[in-house]
């Protein structure tokens, strides 16, 4: 199928991109050395993942009765929520809210890269930035993220250098990389109080207060949904735990496995900006967003969640340390994935993006070994799903009758 | 024949060797055998050594390796919907010629753990037996490559093959195998399995006071194979074994150890499928071993062989040998 035979092309041209395998082994080397810090330091995380896995196990099945009382809480605190069912949905939910010739600032969010929302609202008229640096670079560049928590972790700094260099019209040696920084603050600066809208995604909701956490060490996150006079905010289901506590646990284990002793910022919002101190009267966007709509994406998670072992492919807390553990995933980096990488990246394909064949290529391309197993702070079974999943593709096609 | 859409071609060619030959190489039964001559083991035995398909064919998996790199790095394209007819056709391969050229150049060098480890468990004062010709193929890969209902069929010849002669243990080397007589068959069709220990168990077991030291000092590091470390827990079992041979210096690479072992690349039929790209890892896998400086890197897998000595070979790594842990323990012994 010419499919597969342009994705082998594509992973075999970067398996021999030396850049790539540069910035990876740099960042491979770094992360192992940075996780082993945060988890000796604190190692009640540990005992804490256990308790998150043991949480997602239980509730994974109802995400909708999550998703309902999630709304419920977020109204009642004066927002909106939505459940989308599909891409479209949601890509139709926030095209409305949205319209066009809009400036939009949005933080790094890999469920809106799964409905290909910036797309979306470019295509209707807006001008649409993402502000994470790693994205920002990725979109200025017209590429795609190849990392879930680090977008442009297969672009060495030259590059980087080389191409802000083109933007500002000005030379930029690749060895400073605080100048490369401060450049794109300064390019971004007035975007964020200029813009209409801002749009983010979640690390974790939950339910009874309609809570969302955000985990970030930039600060675009809280400027992006804190300056504007909107924010909207996309969630795919998974993310849904029943209480504060239980969302808290989960943001402290996804930092930590994320290699992060402490984040510098996480941000707890559940309602729309507001004031009562002129005459106790309630006046909402006070300095923060008026508005406030949170729609939680379907998109096959409540179908995922009746497969009794590809639904460990929702306990995912998204902390990005199975890929550094891949050693496929090192010298190919995102390109041995589709909207989302590596083995688990397979899973996803077949039953979010509904794409069979792109799913097989990616559940071929799996070596089963099971390194990504043993540091998922989840014990989510790759292996296990990966044969699962070729199984279930084979005999879904025994079915098929021949044309 | 297996022939399905989702199925990439390299893959369709062993799970049909499986099936229709009972070897993942498809060559003709009983060739695999021929390394056991001379060792006198019977047939007929309650606890038989299952020497399984990597060491005995591992001069036509070379082979075959060989070819399908090179045409791989030849551009020819692999469409997934060929079959096994149309693969050996567009690899130009001709299975049969190209065993008999290894068999003609009395290739099975390769087969030396499986007389090492024969001859250390007679050593260890074991008594056991080795169907040869009769030994089936374990199947395994056509689990891992998704044709389950060809495994439970196959899976149930494989213990019918083996209960019904009266074999009550099984002592296996190759740890793909070893998990998939212990595990995954059982679990494929319920019932009581077999007893099955992997040769590592075995050795320990048995081991008691008896003397090992290596002819001359050299440092070895130890690469864990995915099966043996993830799928079978057995990470402390062979340090202990090399820890107990004189004259041997046990390194470890940073990070990559034990449970956390990097996969040689060559894992569950992506060889087939990722020829270069495998080539490429089994490099990356070479050098964090060769990196911790080291004299012997020893494993226990042939799959795991065969992709380290490609990539010390890359790496012009010179003089550092890839053995497995039964050539060591036998030289240890004097067996």
């Amino acid at each position: 199928m010419a499919g597969f035979t342009d994705y082998k092309k594509t992973i075999m041209d970067a398996a021999h991109n030396d850049r790539i395998r540069l910035a990876l082994s740099r960042a491979i080397a770094s992360y192992r050395s940075n996780r082993n810090t945060a988890l000796e330091k604190f190692p009640h995380t540990i005992k804490m993942a256990e308790e998150v896995l043991e949480m997602k196990v239980r509730t994974i099945g109802d995400m909708e009765g999550l998703a309902q009382e999630a709304i419920e809480a977020i109204e009642s605190n004066k927002g909106h929520g939505y459940i989308a069912r599909t891409a479209e949905d949601a890509l139709k939910i926030i095209g409305d809210l949205v319209g066009k010739d809009k400036l939009i600032v949005k933080g790094k969010s890999m469920t809106s890269e799964e409905i290909e929302l910036r797309q979306h609202l470019e295509k209707m008229g807006n001008e649409v930035f993402e502000t994470d640096l790693g994205e920002y670079i990725i979109q200025q560049l017209d590429s795609k993220p190849m990392h879930i928590l680090s977008p442009a972790i297969h672009v060495p700094k030259e590059d980087v250098a080389e191409l802000f260099s083109k933007i500002t019209g000005k030379e930029m040696p690749p060895e400073d990389i605080e100048n490369m920084v401060a450049t794109a603050r300064e390019l971004l600066r007035d975007k964020f109080f200029k813009a209409d809208i801002g749009i983010s995604g979640a690390n974790v909701v939950a339910a009874e207060t309609g809570t969302l956490f955000m985990i970030e060490n930039e600060g675009n996150i809280r400027l992006s949904t804190g300056a504007p006079p909107v924010h909207i905010a996309l969630v795919g289901m998974e993310k849904l735990v029943p209480t504060l506590g239980d969302a808290y646990k989960v943001a402290e284990v996804t930092w930590r496995y994320a290699n992060y002793t402490v984040p510098s910022y996480v941000s707890m919002v559940s309602g729309p900006s507001k004031t009562g101190d002129i005459e106790k009267v309630i006046t909402y966007g006070a300095h923060g967003p008026k508005e406030f709509h949170v729609i939680f994406l379907d998109d096959g998670r409540t179908e995922l969640a009746k497969d009794p072992v590809l639904r460990q492919a929702l306990y995912c807390l998204r902390c990005g340390g199975c890929l550094y553990e891949c050693p496929v995933f090192a010298v190919t980096a995102g390109h041995f994935g589709d909207k989302y990488f590596t083995g688990i990246g397979a899973v996803w394909a077949a039953k979010v993006s509904g794409d069979p064949e792109k799913a097989a290529s990616l559940a071929y391309t799996c070596l089963t070994c099971g390194r990504c197993k043993v540091k998922c702070p989840m014990e989510i079974d790759v292996p296990q799903m990966i044969i699962e999943l070729r199984r279930s593709l084979l005999e879904d096609d025994d079915t098929e009758k021949p044309a | 024949m297996a022939n399905k859409k989702f199925l990439p071609p390299g893959l369709t060619y062993l799970a049909d060797n499986i099936i229709s030959r009972n070897n993942l190489l498809g060559a003709s039964r009983g060739a695999g055998a021929k390394w056991a001559k001379g060792l006198n083991l019977p047939k007929e035995s309650e606890t038989i050594f299952f020497a399984g398909c990597g060491y005995q064919y591992t001069g036509e998996l070379n082979s075959l390796m060989s070819l399908i790199r090179k045409i791989d790095k030849g551009g020819i394209s692999t469409e997934m919907t060929m079959n096994l007819a149309n693969f050996q056709k567009k690899l130009g391969l001709d299975v049969g010629g190209l065993y008999s050229k290894v068999m003609s150049r009395g290739g099975d060098a390769e087969a030396q753990p499986l007389r090492d480890a024969v001859n250390v468990l007679k050593k260890l004062g074991l008594e056991f037996g080795y169907l040869a010709e009769d030994e089936p193929c374990c199947g395994g890969l056509l689990h891992y490559i998704g044709m389950q209902k060809e495994f439970n069929a196959h899976s149930r010849e494989v213990y019918g093959s083996l209960k019904p002669r009266g074999v009550k243990r099984i002592i296996s080397i190759i740890p793909s195998c070893t998990n998939t007589l212990r595990n995954l068959i059982p679990g494929s069709i319920g019932g009581e399995g077999l007893e099955v220990k992997h040769f590592t168990e075995v050795v320990l077991e048995n081991i008691g006071s008896i003397e090992m030291r290596f002819p001359r000092k050299v440092r070895l590091a130890y690469h864990d194979p995915c099966q043996l470390a993830r799928n079978l827990g057995l990470v402390d079992e062979p340090r202990q074994i090399l820890g107990a041979i004189e004259n041997l210096e046990l390194v470890e690479p940073e990070w990559t150890t034990g449970d956390c072992t990097t996969c040689c690349g060559g894992g569950g039929g992506f060889e087939a499928v990722f020829p270069e790209l495998s080539e490429i890892l089994a490099t990356n896998r070479a050098r964090e071993l060769v990196e911790a400086g080291v004299d012997i890197i020893v494993t226990q897998c042939p799959g795991c062989v065969m992709q380290l000595k490609s990539g010390v070979k890359e790496l012009n790594a010179k003089g550092i040998e890839v053995l497995d842990l039964a050539q060591i323990v036998a030289t240890a012994m004097g067996v």
